[in-house]
């Protein structure tokens, strides 16, 4: 797939923490043709309850939202973990709207998530899982991120199966 | 000794809670402190109404528990993870090797799973009993648990398939 124009230099874009009111946009760019096929959600019930968590993290500041001209394009979110013991690390997502793929967001809101994860909550690891497939798994091996995990077989739909990939870095 | 495996039951729960909290059980789990383990004893009871839970007793008494996470995506039900803990009075008796071969019969005949899986800490003996029962190891996180500065405890990823 050909790069396109980067837009992460340009004035219009900008980054801010996450809002409730962004869960629209995130909505809508997981609605896309093809986007949850990357996702464990594949029913409007699990997207809702899915949703409901992932945006449950704008009240730690913990998410950040990636807009152009003002609008959300993209969406990174630290999920930070409740125990003691396992809060030196973090698994996260991040999602770019369909029509903003390959433009340099990916990597500015990973950028950004690894600072807010080292800087403000003091974390030593993040870590993220995918599955098989995911064109992200470029984006991480660029930005320094070691496989620690391949499960076989781990998505199912129809006879067809995925695997998912887990990879971390160090902050 | 006389070992039966029932589904589990609210009442199981108190049982859950001290088994938790008995000397070193939290060096392999990660949970810290009261708080914590009341909520992984909430997550673990989900399981009651989907009978995906067990419960080993020995001559009556509850003696440990193992539980399938089923998971709620339609994509990802065919496999699942869990969790199995044996009270230590009677660890090296049988009680962990009935639940798991009762879990996996459990996850084939009701809930149709094609694999089965676990995260267990390093230096955890029960790694022993997944090893023996046919689970395989597919990854390994070097600094999941931290229990003091410095000093890491990595967690394993194992699995078996079922059919």
């Amino acid at each position: 797939m050909k790069k396109r124009e980067k837009l992460t230099d340009s004035a219009a874009f900008d980054l801010r923490y996450t809002h409730l009111d962004d869960g629209p946009a995130l909505r809508s760019w997981l609605e896309a043709a093809h986007m949850l096929d990357w996702f464990p959600m594949s029913t409007p019930i699990e997207v809702d309850n899915a949703l409901q968590v992932w945006l449950g993290f704008c009240r730690l500041n913990s998410s950040l939202t990636a807009t152009y001209e003002g609008s959300p394009c993209a969406v990174g979110t630290l999920f930070l973990m409740p125990y003691r013991k396992v809060a030196h690390h973090c698994l996260f997502k991040i999602i770019v709207a369909p029509e903003f793929q390959r433009r340099g967001i990916g990597t500015a809101i990973l950028r950004n998530l690894k600072h807010l994860a080292k800087n403000f909550f003091h974390l030593e690891l993040m870590h993220i899982e995918f599955f098989t497939g995911n064109p992200i798994e470029a984006l991480l091996k660029k930005e320094r991120f070691r496989e620690f995990a391949r499960q076989e077989h781990f998505v199912k739909q129809g006879d067809r199966y995925w695997g998912r990939i887990l990879m971390e870095c160090d902050l | 000794m006389n070992i039966s495996v029932r589904f589990t039951e609210p009442e199981d729960a108190p049982h859950l809670n001290n088994w938790f909290l008995q000397p070193d059980v939290l060096h392999y789990f990660p949970m810290d402190n009261v708080r914590e383990v009341e909520d992984a004893v909430r997550v673990w009871m989900c399981c009651v109404p989907l009978q995906a839970g067990l419960t080993a007793s020995a001559d009556g008494l509850p003696c440990g528990m193992a539980t399938l996470y089923v998971s709620s995506y339609e994509k990802l039900r065919h496999q699942s993870l869990f969790s199995i803990i044996v009270d230590e009075k009677f660890r090296g008796k049988g009680v962990g090797t009935e639940l798991i071969r009762s879990l996996k019969k459990l996850a084939i005949e009701k809930f149709n799973l094609e694999i089965l899986h676990l995260e267990v800490y390093e230096g955890n003996p029960a790694i022993r009993l997944y090893l023996r029962e046919g689970f395989v190891k597919y990854g390994r996180q070097a600094h999941f648990i931290k229990e003091q500065p410095g000093k890491y405890r990595a967690k394993l990823y194992m699995q078996m398939r079922l059919k």
